[in-house]
């Protein structure tokens, strides 16, 4: 059994353009909306769920995870844009940023490999620790994906391509309304996106467990 | 190396790509350009409308590119330019242009024999005279995806059959290769 914990999404520009989860203990996005509500609901994009106010959360039983960033044009009302920051949501996404940044250098430069334009010729997929396994996929266009899972899962590869071939490039590359602009980098706001890949991960985690 | 690119063209086009009816492309293409002609008199400025257009178009095709085929980055320019000559007109265009004229290993020409957008069109005098290149689009489209590989580019017309000349001719120009972005350093 697959148990997917959350994934990220960055961009050329280092950027992290989304971030989703469905199975986190002490989410950041989920005290943020605590705090910023002062009660118990917790805020789903533009819905108002009310719910118990924990702090784990496993979002495969039919509602739809929490995503991040989301910024001021998608919610309903009007609110000052410092309220809607995440910090702790951000140093996060560098963290994690950073440690796959570093980790697929090492990789590149041990394997004699590494280069100026990145890419990822070493062959960096996943790390592991006592609790999940890190799964990472590049593609040749330099965006980069990042999926947590449980740490018996051997290998997301071809979920990772997936999701990349048949979701991200389809949802959000296709759309002619998301801006690709070599400065400014644009997080993904598509519900379509979010849709297809919260009914493809769901799939996956109640598949049998991938012999590979 | 070029065997394969072509072998991946070809499968490409025959399995991944839906197709749609060429006339509805062609006419779409040519009232655009006839409303930017209207919109804007001066045929430079219709150029650069056109260009900016096929950027659009050219960063997103990369990616598109790379979801239909197996391919992975290419080692150099010279790989890179049979990669966008052999698969990536095939896929999109249905028209492989000739890659030749290199200069300094970083500059070459596409020789498009049957641009499909020239069908039906025929430039009227004073496009001609005004130096209107029809098909800029894709030059745009070229230096967009050029650009999402790590590549600047420049590339422009060189000749054009709806000008009289015999063969239309791109030129694409890298003029450096782009670094990966570093992430930014907390203080």
């Amino acid at each position: 059994m697959v148990v997917i914990n959350n994934l990220y999404i960055f961009d050329r520009h280092c950027e992290c353009i989304f971030y989703t989860e469905w199975n986190r203990t002490n989410s950041p996005l989920a005290v943020e909306a605590e705090a910023g509500r002062g009660s118990k609901d917790l805020v789903r994009g533009n819905q108002v769920l009310t719910g118990d106010s924990s702090s784990s959360r496993s979002s495969l039983d039919g509602q739809r995870p929490l995503v991040w960033p989301t910024t001021s044009s998608s919610t309903t009302h009007r609110v000052s844009a410092e309220s809607l920051r995440n910090v702790a949501m951000e140093e996060e996404a560098k963290l994690v940023y950073g440690v796959v940044y570093s980790t697929r250098n090492i990789i590149n430069k041990l394997n004699s490999k590494d280069s100026s334009q990145g890419g990822n010729p070493g062959g960096f997929t996943s790390f592991a620790t006592n609790t999940y396994r890190l799964h990472y996929y590049e593609a040749p266009t330099g965006v980069k994906f990042i999926l947590n899972t449980d740490v018996g899962t051997t290998s997301m590869q071809p979920v990772l391509e997936m999701i990349y071939r048949n979701i991200y490039v389809e949802y959000v590359m296709k759309n002619p309304l998301f801006r690709i602009d070599p400065k400014v980098s644009t997080p993904i706001e598509n519900d379509y996106f979010r849709a297809v890949l919260n009914n493809y991960i769901r799939e996956i985690s109640s598949a049998a467990m991938p012999t590979s | 190396m070029a065997k394969q690119y072509k072998a991946i063209g070809d499968e490409a086009w025959k399995n991944s790509v839906e197709k749609v009816n060429a006339e509805l492309f062609i006419f779409t293409y040519g009232s655009l350009v006839v409303q930017l002609l209207r919109d804007h008199e001066d045929c430079t400025s219709v150029n650069q409308q056109l260009d900016k257009l096929g950027y659009n178009i050219g960063v997103r095709l990369a990616d598109d590119m790379f979801a239909r085929t197996t391919l992975d980055r290419c080692p150099d320019v010279r790989s890179t330019a049979d990669a966008v000559a052999k698969v990536g007109f095939r896929m999109f265009l249905n028209t492989t242009p000739t890659v030749g004229l290199w200069t300094n290993d970083n500059e070459f020409s596409l020789l498009i024999e049957d641009n499909p957008l020239n069908d039906f069109c025929e430039l009227p005098p004073r496009a001609l005279r005004d130096g209107l290149w029809y098909s800029n689009v894709l030059c745009g489209v070229v230096r967009g995806a050029l650009e999402m590989m790590h590549m600047q580019a420049r590339v422009w017309f060189v000749r054009d059959v709806l000008r009289g000349d015999d063969t239309s001719e791109i030129r694409v120009r890298v003029e450096r290769m782009l670094d990966e972005e570093v992430p930014a350093a907390d203080e």
